[in-house]
């Protein structure tokens, strides 16, 4: 408990904490105080003149966002010379302010428009003619229109605090000063942040332009679908359709705050996008027609060809394949059908990487995302988060900028992170095995630095920034790691042993929005991974019943695979590759559409709630595999209530013991899984194995010396995200139209050689 | 009292009144004759909407849904839309327009708190009081029944000019 002193806030006395913000402490305490430029955890602007105050013995009003309370302050928020000020700035505010409202998208949702509401005079006294400026893009998806600006300065503190990029910036002096960007054309990673914090209408969501109001707009909080971060995410629906995806203060409390990236903000056409699957399809004889067909005849088919391969090869010859992309529900209704209906091991999921020898030997708890912000010290090995899990990036940046820690990296690419490393150690690609190694056992270092390429006392410097640390120390890493190198990083907490004050904390970065969760369930737990139950597709397995497709990567040189198969039914949104060889495909429905839960990254259980009812004749994954079962003559005892098989996960999965769904009612107080933490373990086997591989390492191999391009990952296309349009202009390189005041969308013909190939999943 | 006596009385009521009747049918008549002629309405009348446009003949409306919100009875559905086409080729004056624009009379209650919310007096009350149609269906009125382009003038009615007294129901007749 921090200090407590003592401020007088309109004759009241107060304690408040030591170091707290003026601005902060009349809020707690119940006063209201305007502000536009004030942004907790954002750089102090103090801009606007909104925020004043009157505090004793200091000469003239101050800005109370600036302000640091001290004790025996005293300070009158509301008082008549206040409230001139207060409805002077506005009126200068509004000097340039075109109040074209009618046609803005912020109406309805405006803190200027609030503001005027509050302090704004009735008639305008200026009769000077306003700054006309028109209405542009910056980019396909942000949308700006320069005279609704009222410089806050949010957006370009925004864009340089939290994406570190720059890409926006104030540019002109005194009246004329406009919000703009380097050379008129946003080349930044469209996160669209600057969008959600802006006060006005000036940036404006470009996939959402002139389409309806906030208040018309049914608002569901739900959780993001696409990595591993899970950030919580308001979806504004109306009429069966969603409209946009916004993370609004206002709206949604979730551990991401307002921040969102290109993916959760703008990728949501998908879910009404005109390609998704409306009815079951059904293909009656091998290399015949697909044909559009009822549920019920679509559920019987599955259920009698399954019942045959069963009754001709034995349960163990029929694959489930779950997906890290579904709900914890849905994945776990696979999994009961695995095992309850057909008594198969063959189940698993169709993920890029396994986390189970990470889990196995977990030696210290998950680092939340809030854990991340306020570190010490932070390892990065691989990985790319800015680009694979952005509000990781996120918070590892701002906890270097704002919270003054040291961040380590290993990574064979110059990733954009390394601007904010105290070290950054360049290795040679497919290396990162040997950091590993030469962080456990210092023995090795010098060896592995060899291989590494790098000089023998970096990993020595490394080492020494961990042990100390005083605070928390996040050890994070990517996907690049082995089984063997995830098992020694999960023990890497008791390789350093216990420091008085200093606390480790892991953090793995799997690719997609429930990895954790299907791990958590232990659908990763299968006799056979993706690749081997396709490589074992026509003989050991001779069906498979897919929900999800599986990645790209997985089919690369497997393409066969699927067509050996004696039966296949998968469950899809979109004819995607696994869904085109299949026997029957039956219409999911989207993150959108379905009740459920996400477990990100930190282990955190979020909800995903249905925002608008499924589209065409879809239906959500674990009703489709309930339906099933009980075709096949197996009732679930799901109910047909999500809420009943997240009971039932609750009691069959330790991690997840007495969750409901009523504790995970508040976004803002989400719900960490108690992940079994094993002890120290004998890791010498794992050891011996990673130095056997370092030997195998090529000493003469070229370094990656170029840092990739921003949005080579965010911007691929993917099932998803190819759906959207603005990501085909994105990932073509995201050229500059020949007008800014329209559309790129009108202007650039979306010719299917600019679309850059989508190798891997989204 | 005899049989006689009562037919006399009787007939004597009947021509009582039959007279007041027919002193009637030479006078000045008050009632409006329509539809045979038309009806003079008052100049702030509230019928059924006019959507207006302007000088150029594009569209007033810049769909900003401020009429649908301002509604009571829950009457307008609008769909905005985007129109990127340069100014003198769009649908509307501005970028953003009603690419739908649906008014149910079946729930309007004329109330004109969509007129008075109308922040670019797109809309306003006509004086078409017309609306009766067999189906239900068809008191859906969509932006080509709304437009002051599409409405025709019926020949039902006219508009009193603002100093014209045409309040009868307060006349010495």
């Amino acid at each position: 408990m921090a200090e407590l002193i003592k401020v007088i806030i309109n004759g009241q006395d107060f304690q408040v904490e030591k170091g707290a913000r003026l601005i902060d402490a009349c809020r707690e305490n119940g006063y209201s105080i305007a502000s536009f430029c004030y942004y907790a955890d954002l750089a102090l602007q103090a801009s606007c003149r909104m925020c004043l105050v009157r505090i004793e013995k200091m000469p003239k009003l101050q800005t109370s966002c600036t302000i640091t309370c001290t004790d025996g302050m005293v300070v009158t928020t509301e008082s008549e010379e206040i409230e001139k000020a207060r409805r002077g700035m506005v009126e200068f505010l509004l000097a340039n302010h075109p109040l074209d409202c009618p046609v803005c998208d912020r109406g309805g949702e405006c803190e200027l428009q609030e503001m005027v509401f509050d302090w704004g005079d009735l008639e305008e006294r200026f009769t000077e003619r306003k700054n006309y400026a028109p209405e542009k893009f910056l980019s396909p998806v942000v949308a700006n229109d320069s005279q609704r600006c009222i410089l806050c300065k949010r957006c370009t503190r925004v864009c340089d605090e939290w994406m570190g990029e720059d890409a926006i910036e104030a540019g002109g002096r005194g009246a004329h000063t406009v919000i703009g960007t380097y050379g008129g054309w946003l080349n930044c990673s469209q996160c669209g942040n600057c969008i959600e914090v802006c006060p006005t209408g000036t940036l404006l969501d470009a996939t959402y332009r002139h389409q309806t109001r906030p208040w018309e707009l049914s608002r569901t909080t739900s959780t993001c679908s696409f990595c591993s971060d899970g950030c919580q995410l308001s979806v504004g629906s109306r009429r069966g359709e969603v409209m946009r995806v916004v993370a609004r203060d206002r709206y949604v409390n979730g551990h991401n705050g307002e921040f969102l990236c290109i993916k959760g903000r703008f990728a949501h056409p998908f879910v009404n996008h005109e390609e998704r699957l409306r009815t079951p399809l059904v293909r009656y004889k091998k290399g015949g027609r697909l044909v559009p067909t009822t549920w019920e005849e679509a559920v019987r088919f599955a259920a009698q060809k399954l019942q045959e391969v069963k009754d001709a090869h034995g349960g163990s010859a029929i694959g489930v394949v779950g997906s890290p992309r579904l709900t914890n529900e849905s994945n776990w209704a696979l999994l009961r059908f695995a095992r309850d209906v057909l008594g198969t091991d063959k189940y698993t999921a169709s993920e890029a990487f396994s986390l189970a020898p990470f889990f196995e030997n977990l030696s210290a708890p998950l680092a939340t995302h809030k854990d991340i912000r306020h570190a010490k010290t932070i390892v990065l090995i691989g990985g790319e988060p800015e680009e694979l899990q952005p509000l990781t990036g996120k918070q590892v940046r701002q906890a270097v900028r704002n919270g003054g820690a040291k961040l380590v990296i290993f990574n064979s690419v110059p990733i954009r992170l390394k601007e904010q490393a105290a070290q950054f150690v360049h290795i040679r690609p497919g290396s990162e095995d040997a950091v590993v190694l030469a962080l456990a056992s210092p023995g090795d270092a010098e060896v592995a630095a060899s291989k590494l390429g790098v000089e023998a006392d970096e990993i020595g410097k490394a080492s020494q920034i961990i042990s100390e640390t005083a605070g928390d120390v996040v050890l994070m890493f990517g996907g690049e790691l082995s089984a063997e190198a995830q098992s020694v990083v999960a023990q890497l907490p008791a390789a350093f042993g216990e420091k008085e004050g200093r606390r480790f904390l892991l953090h793995p970065l799997p690719l997609f929005n429930n990895s954790v969760g299907v791990h958590d369930l232990g659908l990763m737990n299968g006799a056979l991974n993706p690749l081997e139950i396709l490589d074992a597709a026509g003989s050991e397995v001779r069906a498979l019943y897919v929900a999800g497709g599986f990645l790209p990567a997985h089919l690369e040189g497997r393409e066969g695979a699927l067509s050996r198969l004696d039966f296949l039914a998968v469950q899809e949104l979109f004819l995607t590759e696994t869904a085109e060889a299949a026997d029957v495909i039956f219409p999911a429905a989207s993150f959108a559409e379905t009740d459920g839960t996400f477990t990100n990254s930190d282990g955190l259980v979020q909800r995903v709630r249905q925002s608008i009812p499924p589209v065409h004749q879809s239906k959500p994954d674990w009703a489709i595999t309930s339906q099933l079962a009980s075709a096949l003559g197996t009732d679930l005892g799901f109910q047909m209530s999500s809420s009943n098989i997240f009971l039932d996960i609750a009691h069959g999965v330790p991690a997840y013991e007495g969750l409901r769904y009523p504790l995970l009612k508040d976004e803002s107080k989400p719900v960490q899984v108690k992940h079994a933490l094993a002890g120290r373990r004998d890791v010498t086997a794992q050891l011996a194995e990673l130095r056997r591989a370092l030997e195998s390492l090529d000493e003469n191999a070229e370094k990656i010396t170029e840092t990739p391009p921003v949005g080579h990952e965010l911007f691929k296309l993917g099932v998803l995200t190819s759906k959207v349009p603005q990501f085909h202009l994105l990932a073509a390189g995201n050229p500059e139209p020949e007008s800014v005041l329209v559309s790129p969308l009108y202007q650039i013909t979306l010719d299917p050689g600019l679309r850059r190939e989508a190798a891997a999943g989204d | 009292m005899s049989i006689i006596t009562e037919v006399i009385e009787n007939t004597r009521a009947i021509i009582k009144g039959m007279m007041t009747t027919v002193s009637y049918i030479p006078r000045e008549k008050w009632t409006v004759q329509y539809p045979d002629e038309p009806v003079t309405l008052q100049p702030r009348f509230r019928g059924q909407h006019l959507l207006h446009v302007d000088e150029l003949g594009r569209e007033k409306c810049v769909a900003c849904y401020l009429c649908a919100a301002a509604c009571p009875s829950d009457c307008i559905y609008i769909v905005a839309a985007d129109d990127p086409r340069p100014a003198e080729e769009r649908t509307g004056v501005d970028e953003r327009y009603a690419k739908v624009y649906n008014i149910d009379y079946g729930r309007c209650i004329f109330c004109g708190f969509c007129v008075e919310a109308c922040p670019k007096d797109a809309i306003t009350h006509g004086y078409n009081f017309e609306l009766s149609v067999y189906s239900r269906a068809d008191l859906l009125k969509t932006k080509d029944d709304l437009l002051i382009t599409k409405q025709k003038q019926s020949p039902n009615y006219r508009v009193a000019f603002s100093d014209e007294d045409v309040d009868s129901e307060y006349k010495e007749v």
